[in-house]
């Protein structure tokens, strides 16, 4: 399954280009982050990008359909959306709100089926929200109400979530939550395309990251390449410092807003991305869940590896691999990204000085 | 509550079975009082062809009262039904055909049919025709970008309400003061006593199509709340939806009031009580909106008819047992969501 948006281009009638040449595409098991400064448009990509709103040039595919032509109860069985939090407050019960997410596959004169109730208690127990099934959704906290959004547009069993900023709005635990299950989805094999005012969530999480600048234009590609402090700089006005930030398990990537930038001012980049390098990577499993997944992104990668180890701890079940890479520095740290946002293991790279 | 939706068994029994109880009591309301045995009595004679003893009981049960407590059953149960359907459709609790300006509307047309002299079919058409219009120029006013804010629509109901009603006293003004002025404004005070089973056979098959498409479709009414863009990414048609709610209720109402006239509050009052009741799940809430919606007009007309010795309008009873209601929900917190 391949979400492609091909050079897609939208203004309002009468207005400005909102959004210009946009493309992108994002297959199973991918995050796409699209960020983007207020009013660049985010949530109109999403739009249009689900065909809510009609492209004015280019269109989107869904393995090389066009999704404007698709019948909407195909379409919906296969991609489903979440909406911002805030905008969805009813008396439905948790459960009634996720059962709804069964829509296109109820008839118009029928009423759930049991295999329906199934899923949706399924999909609830999945996303460890069973507990708020009888409550009502004006009765819950915004988090509690993200997820049960997550578990309606899951009840709908899609090959592809769409998520309109599902961490706004959400203190730091509720954030995590919904960035856990977002990345545990993916590593299972779902596509995600979300919209966020954090680029260390895009950094932290997504795969490829997609970054809106005013007047529509986009850049496009793997995260390290467009998480950049000079495209930060460039979409959001803001001097930032993209750091790594170590933990006993993993590294991860920060970003940290530095000051509101001038307009003529222009950081140095650090290290240059065609430069060769050599670097270790050190991956800890404690369990075979994501072993697939690993050796998935290892082998797609094969062509720098220049070492590569598995350990097996068996006394403590654990499973140590040791790579050793070389090639462009783009390319290792795309690499070690990938690698960095599998859910439930622990990597570090370690670069050679050369 | 069940978790799927449905009403519990108990309360199935209980929706089913007030109604036809209300009626058997009602019928044995009133000038001459009957007992509800002799009523069942009497109706059971009738099923089976046969001819009741007592003359004048018969007539007063199958001939007075038994058109009248059907045709309220029908006006309650269409009111209440379509009061629940455009306050889901609007998101908006305060959506009734009062408030939308859809029973403005069609009072307007059936005022219209009276002036130029219609039979009751021409009446109904122009009182739909007119009702359709009139929420569609609420809907058109009232849905802008801002679909959330729940003072537009009830905002743009109350202008085109007025807009019709102006209308219906310009037709007052113009009316023939001997004939047609009276007829108008008695109708339009809202009362069921001119039903027959005549007025039925015309009226309640739209009032009963209407019904059976929201239980048909009423599970996916659950939809209807939802944002624009949530509905559409369930993946159902909608549009199509939000059209045919829009034609039922609006075909429901103006049947209703081509019948009886302008008869307020139910479509708030019943549909609101439900919610408390059932929540705001469509499964069971348009199932016991309708039941309780026919047990209330059933209970409302016969005190219309039998309290005084005149009769009262039943807008007017409905309006004074309305009121209090109504303030007292709006103090609820709870009662208001939709």
């Amino acid at each position: 399954m391949i979400l492609r948006v091909e050079n897609g281009s939208f203004a309002y009638r009468g207005g400005p280009k909102i959004l210009d040449g946009i493309s992108f595409e994002v297959g199973p098991g991918e995050i796409l982050a699209i960020l983007g400064p207020n009013g660049a448009g985010k949530t109109t990509l999403l739009r249009c990008m689900m065909d809510m709103l009609r492209w004015n040039e280019g269109r989107s595919t869904l393995d090389g359909e066009d999704i404007h032509t698709m019948p909407a109860r195909k379409l919906w069985r296969r991609m489903a959306y979440v909406p911002q939090a805030k905008s969805a407050a009813s008396s439905y019960t948790a459960f009634q709100t996720v059962l709804l997410g069964r829509s296109s596959r109820i008839g118009a004169f029928s009423s759930p089926s049991s295999e329906d109730m199934k899923v949706t208690e399924q999909v609830m127990d999945r996303l460890g929200i069973l507990g708020l099934a009888d409550k009502h959704c004006h009765e819950i906290s915004g988090g509690e109400l993200q997820m049960v959004l997550i578990a309606r547009a899951m009840a709908a069993e899609p090959e592809i979530l769409v998520l309109d900023e599902p961490e706004s709005n959400l203190d730091f635990r509720n954030q995590l939550i919904v960035l856990d299950t977002m990345s545990a989805l993916a590593s299972q094999g779902m596509a995600c395309v979300f919209n966020t005012h954090y680029p260390a969530h895009a950094l932290q999480r997504a795969d490829k990251s997609l970054i809106l600048s005013k007047g529509g234009s986009c850049t496009w590609g793997s995260t390290p390449s467009v998480v950049t402090e000079e495209n930060i700089r460039r979409a959001f006005g803001v001097n930032a410092v993209i750091g790594e930030i170590e933990t006993p398990e993993n590294i991860m990537m920060n970003v940290i807003p530095l000051s509101v930038a001038g307009s003529g001012e222009k950081t140095d980049s650090i290290g240059d991305p065609e430069g060769n390098i050599i670097a270790s990577v050190t991956i800890i499993m404690n369990n075979n869940e994501n072993a697939d997944r690993i050796n998935q992104i290892l082998h797609e990668y094969n062509h720098l590896l220049i070492g590569r180890m598995g350990l097996p701890h068996r006394r403590s079940g654990l499973y140590i691999i040791n790579t050793t890479v070389e090639g462009k520095r783009s390319e290792v740290e795309a690499l070690a990204h990938r690698l960095g946002i599998v859910p439930g293991i622990s990597v570090k790279t370690t670069y050679a000085r050369i | 509550m069940r978790r799927d939706g449905r009403l519990p068994n108990i309360w199935k029994i209980i929706l089913i079975v007030l109604p036809f109880a209300a009626a058997l009591i009602a019928l044995g309301i009133g000038r001459m009082q009957i007992s509800p045995g002799e009523v069942f009595d009497v109706l059971r004679t009738r099923l089976s062809g046969g001819h009741w003893a007592d003359q004048p009981v018969e007539k007063t049960i199958m001939q007075l009262r038994l058109p009248r407590i059907v045709l309220a059953a029908l006006v309650g149960a269409g009111l209440s039904v379509s009061g629940c359907a455009f306050q889901s459709l609007f998101a908006n609790p305060l959506a009734t055909p009062d408030t939308l300006g859809v029973a403005s509307g069609a009072s307007f047309g059936a005022a219209l049919g009276i002036l130029m002299g219609f039979g009751l079919i021409g009446v109904q058409i122009i009182a739909l025709a007119m009702g359709g219009a009139a929420v569609l120029l609420t809907w058109l006013a009232g849905s802008g970008k801002d679909r959330g804010g729940l003072s537009y629509i009830v905002l743009s109901g109350i202008m085109i309400g007025s807009l019709f009603s102006a209308l219906v006293s310009l037709i007052k003004y113009v009316a023939d003061e001997e004939s047609q002025l009276p007829a108008i404004t008695y109708w339009l005070m809202g009362g069921l006593d001119k039903a027959s089973f005549r007025t039925l056979a015309l009226g309640a098959p739209v009032i009963i199509a209407g019904i059976a498409v929201f239980c048909l479709i009423r599970w996916r009414m659950n939809l209807l709340p939802l944002s624009d863009d949530e509905a559409r990414a369930s993946g159902v048609n909608v549009r199509t939806l939000r059209t045919v709610t829009v034609i039922s209720a609006t075909a429901i109402t103006a049947s209703c009031v081509s019948m009886c006239g302008q008869v307020g509050w139910v479509g708030l009052l019943i549909p609101h009580m439900c919610r408390m009741k059932f929540g705001s799940n469509h499964l069971s809430l348009i199932p016991a909106s309708i039941s309780l919606g026919a047990v209330f007009m059933i209970i409302v007309d016969t005190m219309a008819r039998s309290i005084s010795a005149a009769e009262i309008p039943v807008s007017i009873l409905t309006a004074i047992i309305g009121a209090p209601f109504f303030i007292m929900l709006m103090r609820r917190s709870g009662g208001w969501r939709i």
